[in-house]
C-alpha cells in the first residue's frame, strides 16, 4: 500500500482509540504511552441514551466520568423539583473527580442530554493498580492532584474577587449589622 | 348464554375431532416441555454436581497464588508470571509428595491391621466404663457394645477399601482439572469479573463494580488467611508429634489441618485421631499426656488463638455455633465429607459479602446537610 495513504489511515485509526482520547485530558496528559496502555485497560467505557441518569445527587460517589461524544447537564434538584442547572460538559470534560480519592455522595445530579459515550474510572479500579503497578497509580494520581489544586486555586481566586466585589457593593448599614 | 350453547351444539364432529386434536397436542407439547426443562435442569444440576469442587478448589488456588502472580507481573506477562508460580507450587508440591509418599504407603499398608485393633480398644474401655457404671446405677441397660462395634469398624473398613479406588480417581481427575482452571482463572480472571459488572446498568454500574471490587478484596484475604491458617496448625502438629513415638504422624498432621477449617467442631475432630492413636499405643505414659497438650493448648490455644488467627483472620467473619452446625449438617448433607469441610467457609463468605454490601451503604449514608456543602460535582 502507498505509505502516504497508510500514514493518514493509521493517524485516523489513532485518534479515534481510547489511548489517544485518555492521552488529551489534562489527568492523564503527562502519562507514556505504555502507562496510558495501562490505564486504557482499567477505565470503563459505558454508552448512554439521550436524557439517561449517570448519578443523581445522594448517589455514593466512587469515580469519575470522562466524556468521549455527546453532552451532560450537572444540575442540582430543590424541594419543588425544579432544575439548578450548573454546567453543561461537552467532550473532553470531566466530572465526580474528587470522588475519586475520596468516596462521598455526590453533590449534584448528572444527566446525558443525548447520546453520550462516557469513560469511567473508579476508586477501586485506583486501588487495583496500586498493588500491581505502583508507578502507573501514582502518575494517575499526580495527575488528578494537579488538576484539583489547579481548580482549588482558581476558585479561592474567584472567591476573593467576589468578596472584593461584595465589599466594595455593600451599603454601609448592611456593614453595621 | 343459550345462544353459547346453541352455538356449541351446531359444532360438527370434524370440528369437535379437531378441538380434541388440538388440545391433546396442546397437552403433549407441555408436558414434552416440561420433561425436557426438567432433565435440561437435571443436566445443568448433574453438570453443576460434577464442576461445583473443581471450580471451588480452583477459586481457592486463585485466591492464594494471585498476590504472587500480581508481584511478578511488575516484571514479567500475566501469563509468564502465572507459569513461573505454577512451577515454584509443582517443585513445592512435589518436594511434599516426595516427603509424604513413605508415610502414605505406611499408613495404607497397616491401617488395615490397626484401626479394628484401635477400635477394639476404645470399645474395651467404653465397656469396662459402663460395666463400673452398670455396676453402680444398675437401670442401666447393658447394650452389646463390642458386636457393635465389632459391626461399625467393618463397615467403616469396608467403606474406605471402597471408596480408595474411587476417590483416587476423582482426585487424578481434580489434578488435571483444578490447575487448568486456575490457570484460566488467574490469566481471565480479571477479565471475566470485568465483563461481569459490565453487564449492570448504567444506573448502578458505579456501585457495582465498587462492590464487586470490595466482596473480592475481603474474601480473599479470608480464603487466604484460613489456608494459612490450616498450613501452620498442621505443621505444628505433625512437628510436634513427630518428637514422640505415635505413627503416621504427618497424616495426624495433615488431619489436623484440613479439619481445622472448620470453626469449634473441626479441632476437636481433628485431635481425636491422635488423641485415640496415643492412648492406644502409648499408654498413660509423659507422651501421651505431650500429644494432649500439643494438640489442645500449643496448636490451638497458643498457636491458632494467640497468634494466627488475630494476625490471619478479622472478627468479622465469626459465626454463631448454631450457625456453624446449621452449614456442617447441610453441607454433609449436599456433599458428604468434603460438604462438611467447606460449607463453613461457603457461609462465612456469604455472610462476608453482606456484611461489605452494608457497610458499603452505610459509608455513604450521611446526614442531608453534607449535601449542601461547597462541594461542586
Amino acid at each position: 500500500m502507498d505509505p502516504l495513504w497508510t500514514n493518514i489511515f493509521r493517524k485516523k485509526l489513532d485518534e479515534e482509540s481510547l489511548a489517544y482520547f485518555l492521552k488529551h485530558l489534562p489527568i492523564f496528559s503527562e502519562l507514556s504511552p505504555r502507562t496510558l496502555q495501562i490505564v486504557e485497560s482499567a477505565v470503563h467505557v459505558r454508552s448512554y441514551q439521550a436524557g439517561e441518569t449517570i448519578f443523581e445527587a445522594g448517589d455514593p460517589g466512587s469515580g469519575m466520568y470522562m466524556i468521549r461524544s455527546g453532552t451532560v447537564k450537572i444540575f442540582i434538584q430543590d424541594q419543588n423539583d425544579t432544575e439548578d442547572e450548573l454546567a453543561i460538559l461537552v467532550p473532553g470534560d470531566f466530572f465526580g473527580e474528587t470522588t475519586l480519592t475520596a468516596p462521598a455522595p455526590r453533590s449534584a445530579s448528572a444527566r446525558t442530554l443525548e447520546a453520550t459515550e462516557l469513560v469511567g474510572l473508579f476508586r477501586a479500579d485506583i486501588l487495583e493498580l496500586a498493588g500491581k503497578y505502583p508507578v502507573v497509580s501514582s502518575g494517575i494520581l499526580l495527575g488528578l492532584t494537579r488538576v484539583v489544586s489547579e481548580r482549588l486555586q482558581a476558585a479561592s481566586l474567584e472567591i476573593r474577587r467576589l468578596q472584593k466585589q461584595l465589599g466594595e457593593h455593600k451599603p454601609p448599614e448592611t456593614i453595621e449589622t | 348464554m343459550s345462544q353459547s350453547l346453541q352455538k356449541n351444539r351446531s359444532w360438527d364432529r370434524a370440528q369437535v375431532a379437531l378441538a380434541f386434536f388440538i388440545l391433546t397436542a396442546a397437552i403433549a407439547c407441555g408436558l414434552a416441555v416440561y420433561s425436557s426443562a426438567s432433565s435440561l435442569l437435571g443436566l445443568l444440576q448433574t453438570a453443576f454436581s460434577v464442576l461445583f469442587l473443581p471450580l471451588l478448589l480452583s477459586l481457592v488456588l486463585t485466591f492464594l497464588l494471585d498476590p504472587l502472580v500480581s508481584r511478578l507481573e511488575r516484571f514479567f506477562s500475566r501469563t509468564g508470571s502465572i507459569f513461573i508460580v505454577y512451577i515454584l507450587t509443582l517443585g513445592l508440591a512435589g518436594l511434599a509428595i516426595l516427603w509424604l509418599t513413605p508415610h502414605w504407603q505406611d499408613f495404607w499398608r497397616n491401617i488395615g491391621a490397626d484401626l479394628p485393633r484401635y477400635s477394639g480398644q476404645v470399645i474395651l474401655a467404653l465397656k469396662n466404663l459402663i460395666a463400673s457404671l452398670h455396676d453402680r446405677i444398675p437401670l442401666i441397660a447393658e447394650y452389646d457394645l463390642s458386636a457393635k462395634g465389632h459391626n461399625w469398624t467393618e463397615q467403616l473398613m469396608s467403606a474406605i477399601l471402597a471408596e480408595t479406588p474411587q476417590s483416587a480417581m476423582k482426585v487424578g481427575g481434580l489434578m488435571v482439572i483444578v490447575p487448568l482452571f486456575t490457570f484460566f482463572f488467574l490469566r481471565d480472571g480479571r477479565g471475566i469479573m470485568r465483563a461481569c459488572v459490565a453487564l449492570a446498568p448504567n444506573r448502578h454500574f458505579e456501585m457495582v463494580r465498587d462492590l464487586s471490587f470490595l466482596v473480592t478484596r475481603q474474601l480473599s484475604h479470608f480464603v487466604r488467611g484460613r489456608i494459612i491458617e490450616a498450613v501452620i496448625v498442621g505443621l505444628v502438629v505433625a512437628v510436634g508429634l513427630s518428637f514422640t513415638d505415635i505413627r503416621y504422624a504427618p497424616m495426624l498432621g495433615i488431619f489436623a489441618g484440613v479439619t481445622n477449617l472448620i470453626p469449634y467442631i473441626g479441632p476437636i475432630i481433628g485431635m481425636v485421631p491422635g488423641i485415640l492413636i496415643a492412648f492406644v499405643d502409648l499408654g498413660h505414659g509423659g507422651q501421651f499426656w505431650w500429644i494432649v497438650i500439643l494438640y489442645i493448648l500449643i496448636a490451638q490455644v497458643l498457636v491458632d488463638n494467640f497468634i494466627l488467627i488475630p494476625i490471619l483472620i478479622s472478627r468479622v467473619a465469626d459465626l454463631h455455633p448454631l450457625l456453624v452446625f446449621f452449614a456442617i449438617i447441610a453441607g454433609g448433607k449436599f456433599y458428604g465429607v468434603i460438604g462438611m469441610i467447606i460449607g463453613v467457609p461457603i457461609i462465612s463468605v456469604i455472610k462476608i459479602a453482606l456484611l461489605e454490601i452494608r457497610t458499603y451503604r452505610r459509608t455513604f449514608r450521611l446526614p442531608e446537610s453534607a449535601l449542601e456543602g461547597e462541594r461542586l460535582y
